[in-house]
């Protein structure tokens, strides 16, 4: 049985399709992937699914339950997106506060993960409003967490969060699935999706493009790359395999490049690079694919 | 529930108990101004020099004859008094749905496996809790400060029932400020369309008492169910204003419940 299952899910805001007809399932153990854009309807799924949100169509399921049912929800973590905690508490009687809500699950591993997320004493013994929005962040990740959920349910959860403890985030993370528990992880940073999910799901404007394996995406992603010569541009880069679009501007090249990157890299050996740019895939070039593939079907 | 209500009561209790200390004081300070001067000498002869129809109106409606008694009933038909127990009961009522959805705080309050109706409860057990120790303390206030200054004591009945009516006064206020805030995201708002509700139902009641223009209008506001004078003098039954105020209470609180079931938070 999926630990969560969404099926034919839609919701309207007014005039607004926050989502039409979304349909997915994640199994225990899984780190599920949620990708879009912001206002891409990440947010209305994962209300849906904690009861906050009432779908005007379809089903949602949480550990065999329809969402809303109190229950359920207690062998769940959930980090909203837009987190806000209560600014006149301290850290450490915050923590305490939400582990009460569960007396059958005691916070077997908040010690775990306040080391893990570098959260001291000094900073647990803080009024929360007087808290970084980073070390925020750490104490609602503690809070969604701290419990041992079956399921858990992260909205943006690296945001505000420094390099390492991202990382150590994402070790959690794998950590918690590794021990059967089901990870909706929603984010519009594809970086940290593919460095972490084993399945994702892409959303944009309340419609789901894809629901597929981390691979499959990485080998349909179209990366940029950018390569700048001393010299003129080598001709023909637009027609070598793998490149679907080039464009020139005097010594500059930039290249949309898809699958295999060795015929570019060949070429390139042969030229006088003054250097090249890889960056980072962003979530655009996952949809300039999906776009593609549309309009090549259309 | 425990868990709400220990968080609420982390939340407001400096709050609440400033309100009742108010209250209470401003009970202890009437009760001083009363022994200490001779305020219906004072006044009558203060009155005696307006025109006879204000001469009517202000002893009438405001200090029915100016005895000791209907003079400490003023403190708590005072607006201070009023004052004190409407914003307790308007701010609670805002915070509980509005406010906190316009904080974002009730996303992770809701998140957790608690019932929508435990979190309405919570809310209402603890302001009804509040404003039942706010008005302890203002009966306290007038008590106390009657028995240190040497007034003639009410009989603890008198003030007990005065203290039901000003305790189902506020109580209406939440009802009808928890129902909008039930509908609201804004708790600005919210609390402005309570303070609303109550000053509009005082000025009313106020103007309709002097005017026969709009005297027909008062049976219809909040504040002619609150009759601190006529419950210390003995002259009405406590029971009727107390049903009146108790029922809007209760509408509002069904209406509030009703919705807050239904809609999307935050």
């Amino acid at each position: 049985m999926p630990a969560l299952e969404v099926s034919s899910l839609a919701k309207r805001y007014g005039r607004v399709h926050a989502l039409r007809g979304v349909t997915f399932a994640v199994e225990p153990g899984e780190i599920f992937g949620y990708l879009g854009p912001n206002g891409a309807g990440k947010t209305t799924t994962l209300r849906i699914l904690l009861g906050l949100v009432r779908a005007d169509h379809g089903t949602a399921c949480l550990l065999g339950e329809p969402p809303g049912r109190p229950a359920s929800r207690g062998r769940v973590g959930c980090l909203p997106g837009e987190l806000r905690l209560h600014g006149g508490m301290t850290g450490r009687a915050l923590l305490d506060h939400f582990a009460r809500f569960r007396p059958s699950r005691p916070p077997v591993l908040r010690e775990r993960l306040l080391e893990a997320l570098d959260l001291g004493e000094s900073d647990l013994a803080r009024r929360v409003k007087w808290l970084s929005h980073g070390t925020r962040q750490k104490v609602g990740l503690v809070i969604a967490m701290q419990h041992d959920p079956d399921v858990i349910l992260f909205d943006e959860p690296t945001i505000g969060l420094d390099p390492l403890v991202q990382r150590a985030f994402c070790d959690l993370v794998r950590e918690l699935a590794a021990r059967g528990r089901a990870i909706l992880f929603s984010s519009h940073i594809l970086s940290e999706v593919e460095a972490v999910c084993g399945r994702v799901a892409v959303l944009r404007a309340g419609e789901l493009l894809a629901v597929e394996s981390i691979e499959t995406l990485r080998a349909r992603l179209v990366r940029r790359l950018e390569a700048h010569f001393r010299g003129p541009t080598p001709d023909g880069l637009a027609t070598l395999p793998g490149v679907m679009r080039a464009e020139v501007a005097g010594s500059a090249a930039t290249l949309w490049l898809q699958g295999d990157v060795n015929p570019l890299l060949r070429r390139l050996a042969g030229c006088e690079v003054e250097h090249l740019v890889f960056p980072e895939p962003q979530l655009e070039d996952v949809f300039l694919d999906f776009y593609r593939g549309r309009e090549g079907r259309g | 529930m425990r868990n709400l209500l220990r968080l609420l009561l982390t939340r407001h209790a400096v709050y609440v108990l400033v309100s009742g200390l108010l209250l209470g004081g401003f009970q202890w300070l009437i009760c001083a101004v009363v022994a200490s001067t001779d305020v219906t000498g004072a006044l009558g002869t203060l009155v005696q020099s307006l025109p006879p129809m204000v001469q009517s109106m202000v002893s009438e409606q405001f200090f029915g004859g100016f005895s000791k008694t209907s003079l400490l009933a003023f403190g708590w038909a005072h607006p201070v008094a009023q004052a004190v127990g409407a914003a307790l009961a308007i701010v609670l009522a805002t915070q509980a749905v509005a406010g906190e959805s316009e904080a974002g705080t009730i996303e992770l309050t809701l998140g957790q496996p608690i019932a929508r109706q435990t979190y309405l409860a919570a809310h209402v057990v603890f302001t009804l809790a509040a404003l039942v120790f706010v008005t302890l303390l203002g009966l306290a206030g007038t008590i106390a400060g009657g028995r240190f200054y040497g007034l003639e004591p009410f009989r603890l009945v008198a003030l007990a029932r005065l203290g039901l009516d000003y305790l189902a006064l506020q109580a209406a206020l939440f009802g009808l400020t928890l129902m909008f805030s039930a509908f609201g995201r804004e708790g600005g708002r919210v609390a402005l369309f309570g303070f609303l509700c109550a000053l509009v139902s005082y000025l009313i009641h106020v103007i309709g008492t002097m005017w026969d223009g709009w005297r027909p209008l008062v049976p219809y506001t909040l504040h002619a169910y609150y009759v601190p004078k006529d419950i210390l003098a003995g002259s009405v039954g406590v029971t009727r204003p107390v049903a009146m105020l108790l029922a809007v209470a209760l509408g509002g609180l069904l209406v509030a419940w009703w919705r807050f079931r239904q809609r999307d938070l935050p």
